[in-house]
């Protein structure tokens, strides 16, 4: 009862204060609004946080597949109270996902007017002109303790199975020859540094993942025609079927290539310099080379390319050949390969593909870098030149084909490359992949053939 | 020991300067991160802002997780704000402002970094969840291999002075300071400082790629105390830097109490923009570098000053 009643004495002296700071947002972005949500971290009105437990508003946009249902619930219960949830253009689709929250608000405008209803359902939040979003699952365990065994874990032993649905530590050697206790963790889909929709089943000892799995792409299920195709895929799924302009084709590379560097340093603990990235991918010409140019070596400054990245998540020789198709990722480990080589305009712009030999994650960065200033580059001099290859186009994470994606080749890779390794290098090694289960949908779905696009 | 200040006076004189030092990293870290971020400067949102935010946290609900261990949980923030507290109340403002001039005062100023790996960890094991505990094990292994160090650079500035005292270890920086008289001691002093702090590139128990690893599960005033406690350890590490490095109150013109607050910002500035300017640093490489050249290297810093001095 004091509690409560200093609560209520709380808001009424500090809410207006509270109120007018800025909105802490969760961001979950759905089919089509990746980018859409990206930009989000540009306004000033919101600070986008990294666990749920520092948002106050969680901000949901486009479709997600049914099977976040839950994980989603989760989420939004993870939030302290005041609370709320908004969906931004949740489509006609996800309608049973959305209605799964009695409190949820809806918007359906552009980004002005999403910012507009965030500010304003923050206010009321915490001047208590609105009632904080009520819980969607019951408060109780998903497995609740059942009493048995010394320590309620239903057994009489203290490790290993998964009794009352509840994974325990089990035993297993480590890498120094010790046995340590191995936890289960499902890490996903909404953590922050990983693609929208991944989800990884590891297995801990200490920080070191000793084994992972990488359940099936979700956004695969997600009915045809729900989502739109995003901007920023736009272009390179059109080009497939069409003649597109070179100059916006490698605007949009290099603006892709930028949009992952600001997710990539924010991964980094480099969250301020991520915002100048994605400025600089927001409002990307081709005439910007010298400022860009200027950011990529103030990157250089932050080390990020030496202690951060160097030696971690290589590719060993024998998965190399595993990475054709893999754009950036497989010219960083040394393979050629770059599907642009074969198209007559690229030839006319004298163009020849880039790359490293370490095939870790430094490489990778330092590809993605270096085809930032070859993509404006070319961006500056193709001029009114069209594509001529069709059929095969290499998007900014490789050769996209109607019925497969990079992402597709990469992710059976996943276990191999950080099974044995630390946590943070683990993170570091996936961020560096540019991993996109939505492009990798969209391939799945696109139209084998030119007749069928048309 | 000869406390200056009485003890009610010293409370006081120790509580405001944390307040406002936490106050002021709320600023720089909002005022940098914007200058670096290419936004606006805006200077109302910089100034008020952290006003906002702890506004906002008070109201919040301290959530919680299942089975933790709430106690833990509680004297975290706490004990690390002590220890901030404990560092802060040693360094003097003047040769005879301080709040506590004790004979050991480095003994104890160790003694308050030590127990920075107790407030972490226990502020990782007591959520009950993984990755606050991941931060734990983190600091665990960053702290024993960064200790050593840090307070072998501050233990090459008593040998001047031939004393455990602070106000002794200024007092002999009248003709020089040991930033000069030891150029090894400050950069360690700082690499490893970012390291006790666990500020930018060497925060990783509470980590970008752990969702906040050890406050991954903070909210409300827990977090707000959690983000206040880390603020205040960086600027005891900044004011005891400026002490034992930067000459403390020594310095033309201005009060001593001036220069002091003025050296304490310079390094905070320092500290607050390599948090925006560099990457995070992999938990392996620094055990091995902090192990490998920065032990050697407080070492041969400690030789050096020793066989100067003789």
């Amino acid at each position: 009862m004091a509690r409560a009643s200093t609560r209520v004495v709380l808001r009424r002296l500090l809410g207006p204060l509270a109120g007018s700071a800025p909105s802490r947002v969760f961001l979950v972005g759905g089919l089509g609004m990746r980018e859409a949500v990206r930009a989000l971290r540009l306004r000033s009105e919101l600070t986008v946080v990294d666990a749920p437990s520092a948002a106050s508003i969680v901000i949901v946009a486009g479709v997600l597949p049914d099977q976040f249902s839950d994980p989603l619930a989760l989420l939004h219960d993870g939030l302290p109270h005041p609370r709320a949830i908004i969906w931004w253009k949740p489509g006609t689709d996800g309608l049973a996902l959305v209605e799964r929250f009695p409190d949820v608000i809806l918007v359906d405008g552009d980004e002005l007017q999403l910012v507009a209803s965030v500010v304003r359902v923050h206010r009321e939040l915490f001047t208590g002109g609105r009632p904080s979003s009520p819980s969607v699952m019951a408060d109780v365990g998903a497995a609740p303790w059942q009493g048995v065994g010394p320590y309620g874990q239903g057994g009489s032993g203290m490790t290993g199975g998964v009794p009352y649905g509840r994974p325990m530590a089990e035993v297993a050697p480590d890498r120094d020859g010790l046995r340590l206790d191995v936890l289960p963790v499902t890490v996903g889909p909404f953590f922050p540094p990983f693609p929208p929709g991944l989800r990884l089943d590891a297995k801990f000892a200490g920080d070191i993942v000793v084994d992972c799995a990488v359940p099936a792409n979700p956004f695969t299920d997600v009915p045809h025609g729900a989502g739109r195709v995003r901007p920023g895929l736009d272009i390179f799924s059109r080009a497939l079927f069409e003649p597109v302009p070179v100059a916006a084709l490698e605007l949009a590379r290099a603006r892709d290539h930028l949009t992952w560097l600001a997710d990539a340093l924010t991964a980094h603990g480099l969250p301020a310099l991520g915002l100048r990235a994605l400025r600089l991918a927001v409002h990307l010409r081709a005439d910007d080379a010298p400022l860009v140019r200027r950011f990529i070596r103030s990157i250089e400054w932050t080390q990020v390319l030496q202690w951060s990245t160097r030696g971690v998540g290589r590719f060993g020789e024998d998965a190399r050949e595993s990475l054709r198709g893999c754009g950036p990722v497989a010219r960083a480990a040394g393979l050629c390969d770059d599907v642009r080589s074969e198209d007559r305009a690229y030839e006319a712009l004298g163009f020849a593909a880039i790359g490293q030999d370490a095939g870790d994650a430094a490489a990778r960065w330092r590809q993605r870098l270096d085809e930032i200033a070859q993509s404006l580059d070319l961006a500056g001099r193709a001029g009114a030149l069209q594509t001529e290859l069709i059929g095969r186009v290499e998007s900014p994470r490789g050769l996209l084909i109607a019925g497969s994606a990079p992402t597709r080749r990469l992710l059976p890779l996943i276990p191999g490359l950080i099974n044995g390794v630390e946590w943070g290098d683990a993170v570091t090694s996936l961020v560096s992949l540019d991993l996109d289960l939505e492009e990798a949908a969209l391939a799945e779905r696109l139209p084998t053939t030119t007749a069928g696009a048309l | 020991m000869s406390p200056h200040l009485s003890p009610e006076l010293a409370v006081l004189v120790v509580g405001i300067a944390l307040a406002v030092g936490v106050y002021v990293v709320a600023v720089l870290d909002q005022a940098i991160g914007e200058q670096v971020g290419g936004a606006r400067p805006r200077l109302q949102r910089v100034v008020l802002d952290p006003f906002r935010s702890s506004a906002l946290l008070l109201i919040q609900q301290r959530r919680t997780t299942e089975r933790t261990d709430a106690p833990g949980w509680l004297l975290a923030p706490a004990l690390l704000m002590a220890l901030a507290a404990l560092a802060l109340a040693l360094v003097p403002l003047g040769p005879t402002e301080v709040a506590a001039d004790p004979d050991t005062g480095f003994v104890i100023f160790a003694a308050a970094i030590a127990f920075v790996m107790i407030a972490v960890y226990l502020h990782g094991w007591s959520p009950n969840s993984v990755f606050p505990l991941h931060g734990a094990y983190r600091f665990g292994a960053q702290s024993l291999s960064s200790q050593m160090p840090f307070l072998l650079a501050m233990l090459a500035t008593t040998l001047p002075a031939e004393s455990l005292s602070i106000v002794d270890i200024v007092a002999a920086q009248e003709s020089v300071w040991n930033v000069i008289r030891q150029p090894l001691g400050l950069p360690l002093y700082l690499i490893v400082g970012v390291a006790v702090s666990f500020w930018g590139p060497l925060n990783l128990p509470d980590a970008a790629d752990l969702a906040g690893g050890t406050s991954a599960e903070d909210s409300g005033v827990a977090r707000l105390m959690w983000k206040a406690a880390r603020a205040a350890m960086l600027v005891a590490v900044a004011a005891m830097g400026a002490t034992g490095f930067l000459g403390g109150w020594w310095g033309p013109w201005l009060p001593g109490a001036a220069w002091v607050i003025l050296k304490t910002l310079a390094l905070l500035i320092l500290l607050v923009a390599a948090g925006h300017l560099l990457a995070r640093v992999r938990i392996e490489g620094f055990v091995v570098v902090c192990w490998a050249l920065l032990i050697p290297l407080a070492l041969l810093n400690i030789f050096v000053s020793g066989a100067v001095l003789l």
